[in-house]
């Protein structure tokens, strides 16, 4: 009986424990966005720094816009949640792209040494998946969970 | 008759990729920039597989939602870690594309 609980304890504590995933995943984002910026601003120049916010920026609104149409996309097969039109939710979708070209074609025009912080920075999203990818075998590893 | 047509046309499309390379002269196939050609391939290809690979993750998410909603929210945090990922390869075959091509 003790055994049950424990382990009933255990997975909803494992199950707490992963379902705050992408909270820390735009913890993360924020972190290592500003973090970047003032290590190539020091590095490389304001130039590029500027370039790589603008990506962290993009890279933040992007994800942020696919949780949101992916949601939507949920709500409408499990039929729960705020009833969506497809074409919004599709819309959606669509318009991460147009933002990423919109960007990198308006720093494109002003400087290419920005474009490269641009294309840096579009890769935020990787960079803190990957640390959280990090954090949680280290902290399932020494919870045990 | 068919086989004769089929024939027609293979031997016609061959010739419209032939009169082009006849026309080149020596010094246009020097100039070609094979960099930004392949370039323009590589891009076209990340995007077709990329689009592909999300196209089969969302269609494997939401078939997967549709018979077990209580899992919705394992389901959807794959989805978007996956979709994210899967962004991500394209990205990096645009990077490559920008450090390559002058």
């Amino acid at each position: 009986m003790s055994i049950d609980s424990s382990a009933a304890t255990s997975d909803a504590a494992a199950e707490k424990f992963y379902s705050g995933a992408m909270d820390r995943i735009r913890r993360f984002m924020a972190v290592i966005g500003v973090i970047a910026t003032v290590a190539v601003w020091i590095v490389l120049g304001w130039k590029v720094a500027t370039g790589l916010a603008l990506g962290c920026v993009i890279a933040w609104v992007n994800f942020y816009w696919l949780k949101q149409a992916v949601g939507a996309l949920a709500d409408r097969v499990t039929a729960t949640g705020r009833r969506q039109s497809s074409g919004g939710v599709v819309a959606r979708f669509l318009l991460r792209y147009a933002l990423i070209a919109l960007g990198a074609y308006a720093i494109f025009r002003v400087s290419r040494d920005s474009l490269y912080g641009l294309l840096g920075g579009l890769f935020l999203t990787v960079a803190a998946i990957f640390c959280e990818a990090v954090y949680e075998v280290v902290v399932s590893l020494r919870r045990g969970l | 008759m068919r086989k004769t047509m089929s024939f027609v046309f293979l031997m016609l499309a061959v010739m419209c990729f032939a009169v082009p390379v006849l026309a080149q002269g020596e010094h246009a196939a020097a100039g070609t920039n094979w960099v930004a050609i392949t370039s323009g391939f590589a891009m076209a290809i990340a995007s077709a597989v990329c689009g592909l690979g999300q196209a089969k993750a969302t269609a494997a998410s939401v078939e997967a939602l549709a018979r077990n909603p209580a899992a919705r929210p394992g389901i959807q945090l794959a989805l978007i870690l996956g979709l994210a990922l899967i962004e991500s390869l394209a990205l990096y075959t645009l990077v490559i594309i920008f450090a390559k091509v002058k």
